[in-house]
């Protein structure tokens, strides 16, 4: 179980302990004559690093089959290549309840009708307790739910991803405000009630921890939500149609030049193909930049992307690969749909989360429309003969926060929900949160797996509702025997080069207008990258973000990583 | 001579501004003033006054309420609603010189004067927003307002009412397409992917890049506005070009003016009292010119060109810190300015012997 991804490990049962470091951090704004003073803005860090008994005790939840492979958790998650029969029950007896309770989630898929019979069978299943989905459209919701949560507009409860945390820029505020602190009933044992969430472990756990007052976390620590899936491995893919790249005769490229050979040779403009489509997330690693914050400590200085020279090298591919015409016209505009046009054979090459590599093969297995249609995914490509990188995902994905309103039974309630939708793949209950019911949504394969049906794909499929309500135990690859195989060998095959966010254990507050210049820096490189803008004006911009919050970021993140490490 | 003389005697009855009750007399008919003033006369004080004169007496508020309880009635609605949606939430304006936080009551949280305003001054791309804001604004103000005018006088002079409705729904019925819908299909037609690019090399000719070129976005944003706008436009003065008694062409028309001379005699000076007022109300919205259509283009034609104060207002505050406070600061600002704007516009419109969008007391 050696684990050597490069990232400052979680010491098991610990929690947290809040640091604030308003003492090294800029003060927030220039105070004006005649005018009062604007409170905060000094900037805080929580670390996940502490001596606080809120967390439920962990008991380990024996899967109730095995795995074929078994990896290594949480970055090589075990996998199964056989459905298990007869399928087994997570929680055969579940806790009563009869409430109902609304959710607000974003979703990608179709919006099931509120009163569809899914929704009576899961009630029942789960012991009576009823949940409403407020479904909402993705793309505006990230930026609305700030407004929601601090009106107290969002039902009972409501799912944030960790990455949708950042359109706070007071977010650590409005977690102990507006949302219920779980300690109370969650502290200790609770693998009687709860034995799917006791075994959730203490990294789930203690990532979901936030401190009422930063400068007293040992008495207002309090654990605010129910954690989404731990994160682990590999975090997205850069994915290829290789039957595409086979039928041009290309070879399948290791280095960021020999990808752009490989553009170059396959675009054709007049035909309406463009090698590549999405590559902004993906692409830093292949350039040796640091993912998540995007600060490293490098040996002597703390030092973020934005004033590394690989960003530079980074900031000129994404030029190129658009002035040599490689990159699909619509990326970047609203009208990008990477799915659609890789689908269609229009883009070879784009990132995506992992879903892509299974959900599309199986769409286009279940239309028939292309029998050779292969999907793969890059291995992790070098520049300049340079060591190779691959970001990993730390952390919790997101949070079920729920309201502040509810009273204790109420939370209990939903927690027997979260229980219950804990299970993992390969029981009854993650087959009817994926699939939704046998014979109408799914019916099995000969191999005993569900596959949609037609009123599957119409209503189901995709739609994001009770896999809001709690991460699982435990991440398994679980899917057709051959794509699980080729998914468990990539996880193992980059997890030499897994390179992890420095801070991922740190959940910091930009000290003010640091997250100002962040957008506008953002944005100056956006005008480079799509040429409206000189190469050489990086430079100063640059500057110009270091001057507005870069560097007052910078003293922060140098306090974390002396809380790290025990300074 | 006689049928002549008539005509001209009731068009120009029918041809005042509405609510300009006291048109210089020279060419009227002696009758027509005293009518005029009795109307008058009577909305104050029952008409007991004898003819000519103009006395206003105070009357008690208590026999005005019992007079005008059921037309009060009628606009309570109206009241309470403009109450609760409008002025209760103005008043909420003070958190711009708040230190305000929404997690704790809102009279513990400090006031601060004008720092606020102060930091969105301060701002070095606040004033790049604003001055695109006002060429965005002045724009739509040179190049949009009259098209909507022009718009309307075709269609008021097409005579083929079938025409006329089916043109008129085509003109105006994009208005009701959201901003999204709009730069969707303005991809799907100009953009680099769009239907004119892909025939632009079937022939061998370059893909167009107007829809990312920040150099032509004020034409492109042009050709939205005028899409999906100036239909609109259109209705409100054909409603007013509705409103001129057709016997002032006839009359017109059988003393020989033509068809220039009827537009600028008779159409145009019929319509400028509603050019005039939605002149003042465009002024008073300079600073408001949209969000979701800069917003939409701004991936393609950079922030430095499609940044305008409430795009600003969007990045710089409402999702950073402190975002309440100096978000109401801009909104304040923007108002203010409006409102200066309003009132400068109506006192020239007053000068000029105009109504505006309000009479003078």
């Amino acid at each position: 179980m050696a684990n050597d991804v490069k990232t400052s490990a979680l010491r098991r049962r610990t929690v947290l302990r809040t640091g604030l470091l308003g003492s090294v951090c800029a003060a927030g704004l220039p105070l004006l004559s005649g005018c009062g003073e604007i409170s905060g803005g000094e900037g805080s860090v929580q670390t996940l690093n502490a001596e606080l008994d809120i967390l439920p005790e962990y008991v380990e939840w024996p899967l109730p089959t095995q795995p074929d492979l078994v990896g290594e958790p949480p970055d090589h998650p075990s996998a199964y290549l056989t459905y298990p029969s007869p399928v087994p029950k997570a929680v055969p007896e579940p806790h009563g309840g009869s409430g109902t309770y609304r959710v607000y989630v974003p979703n990608w898929g179709p919006a099931m009708a509120k009163d569809d019979p899914y929704y009576d069978a899961m009630a029942e299943a789960m012991g009576g307790t009823r949940i409403e989905f407020v479904q909402n459209d993705p793309n505006a919701y990230t930026e609305a739910s700030v407004q929601w949560i601090k009106a107290q507009e969002f039902g009972d409860a409501i799912l944030l991803f960790s990455w949708m945390t950042g359109a706070d820029a007071n977010f650590d505020q409005t977690v102990v405000n507006r949302f219920a602190n779980l300690s109370e009933v969650l502290a200790g044992d609770i693998s009687q009630r709860w034995p799917l969430l006791a075994g959730r472990g203490d990294a789930a756990w203690a990532a979901s921890v936030w401190a009422a007052d930063p400068e007293n976390p040992a008495e207002t620590s309090g654990i605010y939500g129910i954690p989404w899936t731990l994160n682990g491995g590999p975090g997205n893919g850069f994915f290829y149609r290789a039957d595409l790249l086979r039928e041009a005769g290309l070879e399948v490229p290791t280095t960021v030049e020999e990808l752009l050979e490989v553009a170059r040779a396959w675009t054709d403009d007049p035909a309406g193909r463009w090698a590549i489509g999405g590559t902004d997330y993906m692409s830093r690693a292949w350039f040796r930049l640091a993912p998540g914050s995007g600060w490293i400590w490098d040996g002597s200085a703390m030092v973020h992307n934005n004033e590394r020279s690989e960003f530079a090298e980074w900031v000129a591919f994404q030029r190129q690969i658009r002035e040599e015409g490689l990159v699909h016209p619509s990326v970047g505009t609203p009208e990008f749909d990477g799915k659609a046009l890789q689908r269609a054979g229009q883009v070879l090459l784009d990132q995506d989360g992992w879903a892509r590599w299974t959900d599309m093969p199986a769409q286009v297995a279940a239309t028939g429309e292309n029998p050779d249609f292969d999907l793969d995914v890059l291995g992790p490509l070098t520049f300049e003969g340079r060591e190779p990188m691959y970001h990993g995902a730390g952390g919790v994905a997101g949070w079920l926060f729920l309201s502040n309103q509810l009273e204790k039974e109420q939370i209990e309630e939903i927690l027997d929900v979260a229980n219950w939708c804990a299970a993992p793949s390969g029981t009854v209950e993650a087959e009817m949160i994926t699939y939704g019911i046998e014979g109408e949504h799914f019916e099995r394969g000969d191999d005993g797996r569900p596959q949609f049906t037609e009123a599957g794909i119409a209503a189901k499929q995709d739609s994001f509702a009770f896999t809001a309500m709690s991460g699982m135990v435990q991440n398994l690859l679980e899917g057709p025997a051959e794509m699980v195989q080729r998914r468990f060998d990539f996880h193992a095959s980059v997890l030499p080069v897994l390179v992890k966010d420095q801070f991922e254990n740190a959940r910091v507050t930009a000290p003010a207008g640091a997250s100002e210049a962040g957008t506008v820096f953002d944005e100056k490189v956006n005008d480079i990258i799509s040429g409206r803008a000189e190469l050489s004006s990086l430079e100063d911009a640059v500057a110009a973000w270091k001057a507005d919050g870069g560097d007052a970021t910078r003293a922060v993140y140098d306090e974390v990583r002396k809380t790290l490490e025990g300074q | 001579m006689m049928l002549r003389s008539s005509r001209a005697t009731s068009t120009l009855e029918a041809g005042s501004p509405p609510g300009d009750d006291v048109l210089p007399g020279a060419s009227r008919p002696s009758s027509s003033r005293p009518r005029t003033r009795r109307a008058k006369a009577g909305a104050t004080a029952h008409g007991a006054e004898g003819v000519g004169t103009i006395e206003r007496r105070r009357i008690p508020l208590r026999s005005r309420l019992r007079r005008d309880w059921p037309l009060l009635l009628l606009v309570l609605p109206a009241l309470l609603q403009l109450a609760f949606f409008f002025y209760l939430p103005s008043a909420f304006s003070v958190i711009a010189f708040m230190d305000y936080s929404p997690y704790r009551p809102f009279w513990e949280n400090p006031i601060i004067g004008f720092t606020y305003f102060q930091m969105l001054f301060q701002d070095p791309y606040f004033v790049s927003a604003l001055i695109n804001t006002l060429q965005f604004a002045g724009a739509q103000l040179l190049f949009v307002f009259p098209f909507s005018i022009m718009l309307a006088l075709v269609v008021h002079g097409i005579m083929s009412t079938v025409l006329r409705s089916t043109f008129q729904s085509i003109v105006y019925l994009p208005y009701f397409f959201s901003w999204v819908l709009v730069v969707t299909i303005f991809l799907q037609v100009l953009g680099q992917d769009g239907l004119l690019s892909r025939w632009l090399v079937g022939i061998g000719a370059e893909r167009l890049q107007i829809m990312n070129d920040p150099d032509t976005f004020m034409l492109l944003a042009w050709m939205q506005w005028t899409w999906k706008d100036a239909g609109w436009g259109m209705i409100i003065f054909l409603a007013a070009l509705a409103a001129i008694n057709p016997s002032l062409y006839e009359a017109a028309a059988a003393d020989g003016a033509n068809r220039w001379q009827r537009l600028w005699h008779i159409t145009l000076p019929g319509i400028r009292p509603v050019i005039v007022l939605l002149l003042i109300l465009q002024l008073g919205g300079i600073l408001t010119v949209g969000f979701e259509q800069y917003q939409l283009q701004r991936q393609a034609v950079g922030w430095g060109t499609a940044e305008v104060l409430d795009t600003f207002v969007y990045y710089r505050t409402i999702l950073a810190s402190n975002g309440e406070s100096i978000g109401t600061a801009a909104g304040l600002f923007k108002g203010v300015i409006g409102l200066l704007l309003i009132l400068a516009a109506n006192n020239v419109a007053h000068r000029l012997g105009e109504q505006g969008v309000y009479q003078r007391s």
